[in-house]
């Protein structure tokens, strides 16, 4: 699904990915571990197209079509959903004229017939009780005066709406209590397809505990240096990146 | 009409033209003020740029079009027509002036309540001038600006409504300004006068249209009278044609206890220029104004807001937002002035501008004068562009630049549309200025 070849890119002159390689095949979960600074939200970064971020080099396809040509919208149309590690409030945008653009966005783009509002509504509905959100979420602007864990369940109903290929999760788990974290992972879980493929960006083993990833990759200074199953994040929780980051010098 | 010694140069064709002779020739306090009017705008002149309410505005691309007068009544105008600029849905007692002058074929005001006169201030002034005589010229007072002056020398017709005591007209009243382009660009000086007594309420929508493009100049005034405990909801709506030039001088006086809920939506012509006066006549009396505006390529925009808190214990709120894009360009010049004696005054006065062009202008000047010393006062402008990160996260759920850009603009000017009502208005604003914004240039 997701084939990423020596991706390289810098942001303002400075180096962040240094030839990164990575498979993600159809259903497959992918963690993404790795200490501050390694370049792991970059990475979520360029694979969305968001602006700032200059690629040097490399190629990253998806279902066999480049993204890095593509504008975000496009992208987001062929599948690829990044849920924001700080979603962003939008005073004034309604949460459901957002959501209704951005599911009509994608549908259009598909070929499918826009939904009419009693079939969206029934579909938003459906989808709210499985993220524990409350209707009046509805109504709100976009994130607007939303609590961290209010923020990042809206993060995973989009998601869930939105129905995307790929889905990239950045840092979903930070500042979540455990409830709340309960809650979003159950919501992912429920996403879980043989269709759908999850790169989950954490720096914590935590998350993991509720996601069970099929891989686990540690990224340090911009390249992934090590791969592995599942076990792998519970040896890094026990020995710290430092095991790796030395063995790596070594 | 061509007197001595007038520096009003091209604008005095403003007053030639026509045999037609203006409403009320006869009566002595009307013909009064018309001379003193011409007077003072033959004196006056064209304001020059050096003159502080007028430096931001340029005055030069409006001296330079050979307005005239329309000679006589323009015909022809049908319901089809008409069609084609209505709202949607809205539901009004509704008054047409077509080029600025009363059409009753296609005005349809409806069974009114009892106490409450509403039509043409021709007819008014040919009927019953009485009606009018003590407020007519009287609300906007000498502090009118030349072209309100300019107005009342030249007027021929308007609306008028009159509300009697304890009167309340439940469905709102729809003023439709439509201009229709002619051979030759006119000027169109329609004078309006709404008078609410005690305790009277009221739903005012002002509407400013044309059909098709043309070139041609509005320059109205409306002089609103609240009495004791009057409210009245008033709506402005301006969507000139792209060439045309529009000027609008709104006099309020607001007497104890009134409440004013006026909402400006300033969207079309290529030069605009709107001056909004409110006196304070009696205490406790409220004013909520609101307005956003759109300037794009080769628009001017300029707004002059003069709240004078004359009297204790009022309370004004200036809330007005601005769009700008392309190569637009709009004035802001909001001023407050509390009078010594206005003590308990509360007035907020704030103006938010968007840029989503760096060729897009703004200039944005708010000013407080206090003179009590117990007052609650306070202002605020902002000049800002769109967050690069909302339009990025929108972008990322597949919606398109144009569109994400059109829902953050909505999103910033929401607080002004939401104050529009009934809904079908609401949605019909919403729908223009969205599709304006989607359309936007950037550059």
């Amino acid at each position: 699904m997701l084939s990423v070849k020596g991706l390289k890119a810098t942001v303002e002159g400075k180096e962040i990915l240094r030839g990164l390689d990575l498979e993600v095949g159809h259903g497959e979960i992918h963690a993404i571990m790795g200490p501050n600074g390694s370049g792991k939200s970059t990475f979520a970064h360029v694979l969305s197209g968001r602006e700032g971020y200059e690629v040097t080099g490399g190629s990253a396809l998806f279902e066999g079509e480049e993204l890095l040509d593509l504008e975000p919208e496009e992208r987001a149309r062929k599948g690829l959903f990044l849920a924001f590690q700080y979603p962003v409030e939008l005073p004034g945008v309604n949460n459901t004229y957002f959501l209704k653009s951005a599911l009509n966005a994608i549908r259009t783009s598909r070929g499918e017939p826009e939904l009419d509002a009693v079939s969206f509504m029934r579909l938003m509905r459906e989808k709210l009780k499985v993220l524990h959100l409350d209707d009046s979420l509805l109504k709100r602007p976009v994130n607007f005066g939303f609590s961290g864990g209010e923020k990042k369940r809206n993060e995973i109903f989009q998601m869930a709406l939105l129905e995307p290929k790929l889905a990239i999760l950045d840092e979903t788990d930070s500042g979540l209590d455990i409830d709340a974290l309960r809650i979003v992972a159950d919501g992912v879980n429920a996403l879980r397809s043989p269709e759908r493929s999850m790169i989950v960006v954490t720096h914590y083993q935590r998350l993991l505990d509720y996601i069970e990833p099929d891989y686990v990759h540690v990224l340090a200074k911009g390249r992934i240096i090590r791969s592995g199953g599942k076990e792998l994040a519970l040896e890094l929780e026990e020995k710290g990146y430092g095991w790796i980051a030395g063995e790596e010098a070594a | 009409m061509s007197g001595p010694a007038s520096n009003l140069g091209a604008l005095e064709r403003w007053l030639e033209g026509g045999a037609e002779r203006l409403p009320g020739s006869g009566l002595d306090w009307l013909e009064a003020e018309r001379s003193q009017a011409l007077a003072r705008v033959r004196a006056e002149g064209v304001p020059s740029a050096r003159q502080e309410g007028w430096r931001y505005t340029g005055l030069k691309t409006l001296v330079e079009q050979p307005f005239v007068r329309y000679a006589e009544p323009v015909t022809g105008v049908e319901e089809e027509d008409l069609e084609e600029v209505l709202v949607p849905g809205l539901d009004a007692h509704r008054v047409v002036l077509v080029n600025g002058r009363f059409v009753a074929g296609l005005s349809s005001l409806g069974a009114l309540p009892a106490g409450v006169r509403a039509g043409s201030l021709r007819e008014i002034l040919e009927s019953d001038p009485d009606a009018v005589a003590d407020r007519l010229t009287k609300v906007a007072g000498d502090g009118a600006h030349v072209f309100s002056a300019l107005n009342t020398a030249g007027m021929d017709d308007g609306f008028v409504l009159l509300v009697g005591r304890g009167a309340l007209v439940e469905r709102p009243i729809e003023l439709i300004h439509l201009s229709v382009g002619m051979d030759e660009p006119r000027v169109a000086q329609p004078r309006h006068l709404v008078a609410l007594e005690e305790g009277a309420q009221a739903s005012l929508i002002e509407r400013y249209v044309s059909l098709g493009e043309s070139l041609y100049c509005t320059n109205s005034v409306l002089e609103l009278s609240l009495g004791r405990a009057a409210v009245l909801r008033h709506q402005r709506i301006q969507l000139e044609s792209v060439n045309a030039f529009h000027i609008t001088g709104v006099y309020l006086s607001q007497g104890a206890d009134s409440r004013y809920l006026g909402v400006n939506i300033g969207l079309g012509a290529a030069w605009a220029r709107t001056d909004l006066v409110v006196r304070f006549a009696g205490p406790h009396a409220e004013c909520d104004l609101k307005g956003l505006y759109l300037a794009g390529d080769k628009q001017v925009m300029d707004h002059h807001l003069d709240i004078d808190h004359g009297v204790p214990q009022c309370s004004s709120r200036e809330t007005f937002k601005g769009v700008l894009y392309g190569k637009g360009r709009a004035v802001f010049d909001g001023r407050i002035h509390v009078a010594v004696d206005a003590q308990k005054t509360d007035a907020q006065l704030s103006n938010k501008n968007l840029l989503l062009s760096r060729n897009a202008e703004i200039d944005t000047k708010p000013q407080l004068e206090i003179h009590a010393d117990d007052v609650k006062c306070s202002h605020g402008t902002t000049v800002g562009q769109i967050d690069p990160q909302m339009l990025f996260y929108l972008r990322s759920r597949g919606i398109s630049a144009p569109l994400a850009r059109r829902m953050l603009c909505l999103g910033f000017a929401g607080e002004i549309i939401e104050a529009l009502g009934p809904e079908p208005l609401r949605e019909y604003v919403t729908e223009v200025v969205g599709r304006r914004l989607e359309t936007a240039p950037l550059e």
